[in-house]
């Protein structure tokens, strides 16, 4: 049983729970766990930082407004906040160009803010597959805390 | 201009344009590919970012994706994309014989990317001239992947100014009988004050 986090949605669930994000591409999949009372939570997001001006309510489009809402969130539902540990995968570029634009760098920024903002929370990241320019699907296992990476051209998989 | 506000009269002038715009880049690709291609009417939905894979047929689905910017007097993107069976049979009529499957070497990307870079041109040209606007495409860029992964760059670049996309939807069929086949999806995601320009030209001005 699989529960789907579409674009700019966030799921919070405890074991048996398996969070699946699909189709990322320059989007980036965080999973938080307090491996402990088996919370955990998944986000799916687009764009790296929400800007000031922004208005309340769209912290899903956004990684790091969206770690911080998933982090209180698993505290008040009874995770431990000293125990929870990330894991993060996407932030591709799907079209490779000879030329840098600032759109095609979103992958990367997405990724970096992912780390950032884990590192200023104190959150022990475990692990990443980030970058390159393929499709990937995750699944993030309540149960055990492994994350899962699919790709399309890949029949293997990787486990985080 | 958000597109929430949007009403039936303003979306059918959309669609309108789009018709247009489709018919001019049905042309293009017939004479490309020597057989005739028509469009079906376009769909054209306005829908939470969050669904539009699910519109596309679900987000793992392998999609071949061309993508180029509008440039010019509007600003916006344009998407192309193939499932990967259309993809095969469209480089079988441009390239003759490719193999059972689809197999994205140099040469079918070129292919595919100048059939994108032919149907956007068309499309523009004929939105151009409708508007009274200079639009110019800029250098296609593919990718082939999950649908999901493959439209997440242009929603990306959306969703800065908005949680909403418009889709102006396009399927290409072949004669009616005739087993072409080649379905393609064709979105226009033009940037919010963009829709502006489109709407005040069209006459479908805010009410």
């Amino acid at each position: 049983m699989s529960d789907r986090v579409s674009i700019a949605q966030a799921r919070i669930d405890q074991a048996p729970v398996v969070l699946k994000a699909s189709g990322l591409g320059s989007c980036i999949a965080v999973g938080i766990y307090d491996p402990e009372s088996r919370l955990g939570g998944m986000g799916h997001m687009l764009l790296p930082f929400r800007p000031k001006q922004a208005p309340l309510g769209s912290a899903g489009k956004y990684v790091d407004a969206r770690i911080f809402q998933m982090v209180d969130e698993l505290v008040r539902a009874g995770a431990s906040r000293e125990k929870l540990v990330a894991k993060i995968a996407g932030g591709a570029n799907m079209f490779e160009t000879t030329y840098q634009t600032l759109i095609n760098s979103i992958g990367a920024r997405n990724a970096r803010s992912a780390r950032e903002t884990l590192v200023g929370l104190g959150l022990p990241l475990l692990g990443e597959d980030v970058g390159g320019n393929r499709g990937r699907t995750v699944e993030f296992d309540l149960a055990t805390g492994n994350m899962m990476v699919y790709c399309a051209h890949d029949s293997e998989q990787l486990s985080l | 201009m958000s597109f929430r506000e949007l009403n039936n009269i303003q979306l059918d002038a959309l669609k309108e344009i789009s018709n247009i715009g489709m018919g001019h880049a049905a042309t293009a690709l017939s004479q490309m590919i020597g057989q005739t291609v028509r469009l079906r009417v376009p769909h054209v939905t306005i829908t939470e970012i969050s669904q539009v894979p699910e519109h596309l047929g679900g987000a793992e689905n392998l999609m071949v994706g061309i993508t180029l910017q509008i440039l010019g007097d509007a600003r916006g993107s344009i998407m192309l994309l193939f499932p990967q069976e259309s993809a095969h049979r469209l480089l079988c009529s441009l390239l003759g014989h490719q193999g059972k499957t689809l197999i994205m070497n140099e040469m079918a990307v070129s292919a595919l990317k100048e059939v994108g870079n032919i149907l956007a041109s068309a499309y523009l040209s004929a939105l151009g001239r409708l508007l009274n606007k200079t639009l110019i495409p800029s250098v296609p860029l593919l990718a082939y992947d999950m649908a999901g992964a493959v439209v997440d760059y242009v929603l990306i670049e959306l969703s800065q100014s908005s949680d909403l996309a418009l889709m102006v939807e396009t399927n290409f069929v072949g004669e009616p009988g005739e087993d072409l086949a080649i379905k393609g999806h064709f979105f226009l995601m033009p940037d919010p004050t963009t829709l502006d320009i489109f709407l005040s030209e069209v006459g479908g001005v805010h009410v």
